[in-house]
């Protein structure tokens, strides 16, 4: 059904059979179980699972900074190796600089360009998570959602195609993270970016995710896709939005009725 | 006596009801009763012991005036200001760059932290007789030794500093393209600045406990000479403590000089955060 709304999608990321294996102590521990996901261009897709299920190490391995044991992420095709500006990612923990005004962090991916041209895009993406006003402050006079506000303007400012978030609200207040969610909507409408964002928050994930991409528990495993076909504004209080919630809970293993 | 007594006594009046006073007041009011009673204590132990040889609180003051105004004081104590400063820059000039290579290359680490390790446990002390020998006696020597005592704390904070820096912030880095020199420049020296001063706090803290040492053992000027010539000349014990004062006094003043470097916005985040 989702994808009559879209026209001809294009696959964008593409994982094939994906494995990781870490050592640690000598031990192995496998972590992630042969991974086969296609995420088309322009979707916005939520990977959902519980804790140390290996999620945070699929994005990394996507993002180009941990190699997978076997199978390959390929992006456009083409297979991912190294890091790229192309696809950015927003860090679980606040990966902006301290040391580096609003400004000066938001600059970090467009600093080969013109000044001109950096004074264009800082401004606009600076007014794009709403930050005017605070360019030459530092991340530490910043409240947490402003940081997060940063680390995603920074990312912005690039023009990537893909855009991996490991749960960049994870350490916001409820109120914050209902805000960012909405502004992330936005932006996503405004721009389209593929975005693959990590979460272990079923509402989180029912807010945003055209496709939520349910995980077992290690080693980490697809457990089953489940499509959110609901237009946004989502009624969140709805019977469609309830249902889909019961599977996924009954997908992660818990019910949610206490 | 009567008024160190007294002094005494008014300084206890006054921390006894120090909690009834504003936190502005307690700010000054506190350490200077405190500094108030313990020299009403040292000159009430001068005359209950009836010392000929231990100088009173008044005593040190007239020996301060007596160094300042014997013109040789400003030599001492440019002789060892000299000596720590050259040698404490030469230190980070050299420890501070040589830090970060040796903290972010690991083959570089495997090769130069045994070595680094091995030499940092050997007191600055302990060198004195190579100093001297290859240096004479003088501010070659002394240079030499500042720069042994403040190097190993730079070298080592700088390298740990390095160390430390938090894997998101390499990955940030890593995925906008930043790279090789540009890399020192935007995250890894930036990134290791507050622990970096704070090493060179410690190593300014140590090269002025070491130039006194150093020049009371092996050389013919400043502070520690002055020290060691005040004894030997007639036992002018009331000079001794005097210039022990002073080099306290300068010690503070250098620990002030270099914690201006700690309110830059660069690194303010460094001494907040933690
Ligand atoms: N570099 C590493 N070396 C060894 N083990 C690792 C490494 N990175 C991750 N692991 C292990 O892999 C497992 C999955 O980690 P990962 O961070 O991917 O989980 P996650 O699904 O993101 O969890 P969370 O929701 O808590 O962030 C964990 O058990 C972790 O201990
Ligand atoms: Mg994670």
């Amino acid at each position: 059904m989702s994808s009559s709304k879209r026209k001809a999608p294009q696959p964008k990321v593409v994982f094939e059979g994906v494995s990781k294996t870490f050592k640690k102590k000598g031990e192995p521990l496998e972590v992630l179980s042969a991974i086969d996901l296609t995420v088309d261009e322009g979707e916005f897709v939520c990977l959902l699972g519980p804790s140390g299920c290996g999620k945070s190490t699929l994005l990394n391995i996507a993002g180009g900074f941990e190699r997978p044991t076997r199978g390959s992420v390929k992006i456009d095709g083409a297979e991912i190796v190294a890091p790229s500006s192309k696809r950015v990612f927003v860090f679980q923990e606040y990966g902006i600089f301290p040391w580096a005004s609003v400004w000066d962090n938001v600059v970090l991916g467009i600093r080969h360009k013109s000044k001109a041209e950096q004074h264009r895009i800082v401004g606009e993406v600076i007014e794009l998570v709403g930050l005017e006003g605070f360019e030459r402050a530092y991340p530490m006079e910043l409240s947490g959602g402003m940081k997060q506000r940063v680390e995603v303007a920074r990312a912005l400012a690039v023009e990537p195609d893909v855009l991996f978030m490991d749960e960049p609200f994870g350490a916001l207040d409820s109120l914050t993270r209902l805000t960012l969610r909405t502004e992330l909507l936005r932006i996503w409408n405004e721009r389209k970016p593929t975005i693959l964002f990590v979460t272990h928050d079923v509402d989180e994930a029912m807010q945003l995710a055209e496709r939520i991409v349910v995980f077992s528990a290690r080693p980490g495993r697809i457990a089953e896709i489940v499509s959110v076909d609901m237009p946004h504004p989502r009624d969140i209080g709805g019977v469609e939005y309830g249902n889909i919630k019961n599977r996924l809970y009954e997908l992660l293993g818990v019910t949610h009725m206490i | 006596m009567i008024v160190s007594i007294l002094a005494l006594v008014a300084s206890a009046a006054v921390l006894f009801y120090a909690k009834r006073m504003s936190a502005h007041v307690q700010e000054w009011a506190l350490p200077v009763c405190v500094a108030a009673g313990l020299i009403a204590l040292w000159d009430i132990a001068c005359i209950v012991s009836g010392s000929e040889v231990f100088p009173s609180p008044l005593d040190t003051v007239y020996a301060f005036r007596e160094l300042i105004e014997s013109q040789r004081l400003w030599g001492d104590v440019a002789a060892s200001l000299f000596r720590v400063t050259w040698g404490f820059l030469l230190a980070a000039g050299i420890g501070i760059p040589l830090g970060l290579v040796v903290g972010w290359s690991t083959r570089t680490f495997r090769a130069l932290n045994p070595i680094i390790q091995g030499l940092r446990p050997i007191s600055p002390i302990a060198w004195i007789p190579i100093a001297i020998l290859w240096f004479g006696i003088g501010d070659g020597a002394g240079v030499f030794l500042i720069f042994l005592s403040s190097f190993f704390p730079i070298t080592v904070g700088t390298m740990a500093a390095v160390r430390n820096i938090s894997l998101v912030h390499q990955r940030s880095a890593l995925n906008f393209g930043v790279r090789r020199f540009e890399l020192f420049r935007r995250v890894v020296l930036p990134a290791a600045l507050p622990q970096i001063i704070t090493s060179l706090r410690i190593a300014l803290g140590v090269a002025w406990l070491v130039i006194v040492a150093a020049e009371m053992v092996g050389m013919d000027t400043g502070l520690g000479y002055l020290i060691n010539d005040a004894r030997n000349a007639g036992s002018r014990y009331d000079l001794v403590v005097a210039t022990m004062i002073l080099i306290g006094l300068i010690g503070i003043l250098l620990d002030f000089l270099i914690r201006r470097l700690e309110v830059f916005d660069e690194v303010r985040w460094g001494y907040t955060q933690r």
